[in-house]
């Protein structure tokens, strides 16, 4: 059994005696960049010190002192009595906090049996998670898997490691690998059907909850879950799941907080941390605890990626934008400077009478000066990448959005 | 239209390996130009002529009210995997920051990688509400421009899934940064600390944990003790200087500091504080690290001390530099459990170490850029970066993590990564494991 290592936090070691023990092997070679010297003293850039190391996390807490938390000012004024927002009323509280906790609190009325289950699964859970729940969709597996314990309690196949040729994955199932069944509930309730969630009543709820649990050959209280079987929150929360004793730290109870920062007080031990080892490291690993690294290169390389690897700094396709035709969008770039307004004394765009007079002498007219120039405007506009053809374009845009609107 | 301005660009702008594939090859041309500048070389067309940009008017100056990266740019985007979601549907999946392209240690809110369990929600500010009851002895409700009165800070603080890196447990996968690494951002977030709410609303003693769940379909809900609540948790409304996006949990979303970003719960609805922790589904059946023991690491909140090289990666190569060529090494590192110390690099595959320099600034729970000057030799190496930090966390090898934790344990992977230079100056990722 997992036993919680009570060893106590360090507190108060200084860094140097601490960065001296995870040190090992650095004194010898010099390499090559001739700053290794410095290997064995702590970085200059390590600003802060460790004795704040006390976080439930295994971490440093950063004092807030002088106006001063870690590199950040912060404001020292009092921020007594400020005060906004309003008291929720009973039944806005009791609207949102519909939570449950494994112990069955804040479960709700209702129940459904694992027939009823069964239709509600078929029809709007099982395309996603597959008959039976049984998974193959690709979608979460909800049900199957290998329960059978060791002489630990510990579910045998969640031992599973695909390391070294093995193949066979662990399976995380509600059956296998979830820790509380009330988890199911609120989750099926507020989160499911994917599309559609919170579309289910407590009643279905819990009949497509009773369907899971039966399809996981949970028994309740003893009594096996078969079709008639009716689940409702006294019996949920009687359930004990197969693997209710398969996580640490020890999260509950009084004690719960101060486990889980035991726990992670030691992350060597139990999460798994390096040493700063500088010269001749040696890491050896593999079944046999020995063997020396190798370099493994990919296999199969993952390339399915969207959107798809690109790196050119070129030009993205173009989009058509179909909010503005082409020849407004090169009205836009050559001729709006000076055609928006009669400021700059060419016919404004939208002056029905300006252009009653420019088209006088016919539209071939306009377009000839459009493209040779006329006064105090020069050929196209200005733009010489303009061919005949767009001008025209451009000449009759703006001779449309020159007529009178009726 | 713009037809010769098209011509010139199509000419002037090639692919970056084209590049260096044309530099590379002129480049005994290119190496005696430097002694003898213009003797050899063509005269380059984009010096010679004016370019089109100027010689004609440009855009007018707020023609974006609201301004885009460079369309030239426009390949630097988040990136997606079929991988990374269920049978290919991406409204619960999660897209890469193109790290490979970070600059500094703000990532642009658009680049943010993205985690949604239900699709990306669109929330209307106007009918936001936050609400906080349970063991205090005042409850409240808040509308979003009561929560912005109270008085906020602003933290540079990384935001990271724990998942990130988890194709890699069982071997290498994928060959580029982005999806190596890219489950991670960092920005600067503005919001109050929720202790400031908390020192008006009266927490009871019997408060231990505290349950923060979203509005979004998924109602993504987890459990967090009160001891960090009381220390940095934040309410945010703020990133990089505006609003949070709508991927990032527009209008609030919590901000638990080098935590678990599952944790800062996005579309932030209610948070609710009780004597027991509440087991909801993403704290049970996912983000729970399974292990070879057959057992898994619950409430696993702080995300690993950790590095990645970022320059030379597969996607930014070495290929266009020739023996000899100064080159910085950079990369970033990170902790969720406090700062960065230092930064030690290995041409070898980590049999040998040197240190490098961090550069910039150097925050708690923050990105943090190190630096290292090489001279580059043109031969193969096996490229790492390992970091450590203030709770004298090191960064394991492969084989260091695996020892404790198996390969199975999807969350918190954090050993040292390997990148493999070729004698071409090409770079893999490969993993040095036994």
């Amino acid at each position: 059994m997992f036993k919680l290592d009570r060893k106590s936090i360090i507190i108060g070691t200084s860094a140097i005696a601490t960065s001296a023990l995870l040190l090992s092997g650095c004194m010898g070679t010099t390499a090559s960049s001739g700053d290794s010297a410095s290997a064995g003293a702590p970085s200059s850039t390590g600003v802060y010190s460790i004795k704040n190391k006390t976080a439930i996390d295994g971490g440093v807490t950063y004092e807030r002192k002088n106006g001063t938390y870690a590199a950040y000012k912060y404001n020292e004024q009092s921020t007594k009595g400020v005060n906004f927002g309003r008291t929720p009323t009973a039944n806005e509280i009791a609207a949102w906090d519909v939570d449950a906790l494994p112990d069955g609190s804040g479960l709700p009325e209702g129940e459904g049996s694992v027939e009823e289950g069964d239709e509600l699964f078929e029809a709007q859970c099982a395309s996603c998670h597959g008959d039976f729940g049984g998974g193959g969709n690709g979608y979460p597996q909800l049900a199957g898997g290998n329960q059978a314990k060791d002489k630990n309690g510990v579910v045998i196949t969640l031992k599973n490691q695909r390391e070294y040729g093995k193949t066979d994955a662990p399976k995380r199932t509600v059956g296998t690998y979830w820790p509380v069944a009330t988890t199911l509930f609120t989750y099926i309730r507020d989160a499911m059907p994917y599309a559609t969630p919170k579309s289910l009543s407590a009643n279905e709820t819990y009949a497509i909850t009773a369907y899971i649990l039966a399809q996981n050959g949970i028994e309740i209280d003893g009594e096996e879950m078969d079709d008639e079987y009716v689940l409702n929150a006294e019996k949920l929360t009687k359930v004990v799941l197969p693997n209710r004793h398969g996580f640490y730290p020890n999260i509950d109870g009084p004690t719960g907080p101060a486990d889980v920062k035991a726990f992670f007080a030691d992350r060597a031990k139990n999460i798994g941390s390096g040493t700063r080892c500088m010269t001749d490291c040696k890491d050896p690993g593999g079944q046999d605890g020995k063997t020396e690294a190798k370099v493994m290169k990919i296999g199969y390389e993952m390339k399915d990626v969207v959107p798809a690897y690109a790196y050119a700094r070129d030009l993205p396709p173009e989009v058509e934008d179909k909010s503005i035709t082409k020849a407004e969008k090169m009205y836009n770039e050559s001729c709006k400077l000076c055609h928006a307004t009669d400021k700059m004394g060419a016919p404004a765009v939208g002056d029905v009478e300006a252009w009653r007079a420019v088209t006088a002498k016919g539209v071939d007219k306009v377009v000839y000066n459009a493209i040779n120039g006329m006064g105090g405007m020069p050929p196209k506009g200005g733009n010489e990448d303009l061919i005949p053809s767009e001008v025209k374009e451009i000449v009759d845009f703006m001779i449309e959005s020159s007529k009178p609107k009726h | 239209m713009n037809k010769e301005f098209d011509t010139e660009e199509s000419a002037s702008v090639v692919s970056r390996r084209d590049f260096f594939k044309r530099t590379a090859s002129v480049s005994a041309v290119a190496a005696a130009s430097i002694l003898a500048p213009g003797a050899l070389l063509a005269d380059d067309e984009n010096i010679m002529h004016h370019p089109k940009w100027g010689t004609s008017l440009g855009d007018e100056c707020n023609y974006n009210p609201y301004g885009f990266p460079s369309k030239y740019e426009h390949n630097v985007v988040r990136r997606t995997s079929a991988l990374m979601s269920s049978a290919g549907d991406m409204h619960a999946a999660i897209s890469m920051t193109p790290l490979h392209e970070q600059k500094g240690i703000i990532t642009p809110s658009g680049l943010h990688f993205t985690r949604t369990h239900n699709g990306v929600a669109h929330v209307d500010p106007n009918k936001y509400r936050l609400m906080i009851h349970g063991l205090v002895e005042k409850p409240i409700v808040l509308t979003l421009e009561q929560l912005k009165r109270y008085p906020s800070e602003s933290k540079i603080l990384f935001m990271e899934c724990p998942s990130n890196g988890a194709a890699e447990w069982k071997g290498p996968q994928f060959n580029s940064l982005q999806f190596v690494r890219g489950m991670m951002s960092c920005s600067e977030w503005t919001g109050v600390r929720l202790k400031t709410i908390l020192d008006e609303l009266g927490l009871k003693p019997e408060a231990k944990w505290m349950l923060a769940e979203g509005s979004d379909g998924s109602e993504m809900s987890r459990t967090l003790p009160i001891e960090k609540v009381l220390d940095d948790v934040m309410i945010v409304w703020g990133q990089n200087g505006e609003a949070l996006r709508d991927e990032q949990g527009y209008p609030v979303r919590l901000m638990a500091p080098g935590w678990e970003a599952n944790l800062c719960v996005k579309w932030l609805k209610r948070l609710e504080f009780g004597d027991k922790p509440w087991y909801a589904k993403e704290e049970t059946s996912k983000y729970t690290a399974l292990t070879a023991s057959g057992r898994a690491i619950q409430h696993f909140y702080a995300l690993e001390t950790n590095s990645v090289i970022t320059s030379p990666c597969p996607e930014i190569p070495w290929t266009d530099l020739k023996k000899g060529d100064l080159v910085e090494i950079e990369g970033l590192a990170w902790s969720g459990h406090g700062t960065i110390r230092g930064v030690d690099i290995s041409f070898d595959g980590g049999k040998n170490w040197v240190e490098a320099s961090l550069k910039g600034l150097v925050l708690p729970k923050a990105w943090t850029r190190f630096s290292y000057m090489y001279r580059y030799e043109g031969k193969p190496l096996l490229l790492q970066s390992r970091s450590y930090d203030d709770s004298d966390n090191v960064q394991p090898t492969v084989n260091q993590e695996k020892k404790v934790v198996g390969v199975e344990g999807v969350y918190h992977r954090n050993a040292i990564h390997t990148w493999a230079v070729n004698a071409k100056g090409e770079v893999n990722n490969v993993q040095v494991r036994s």
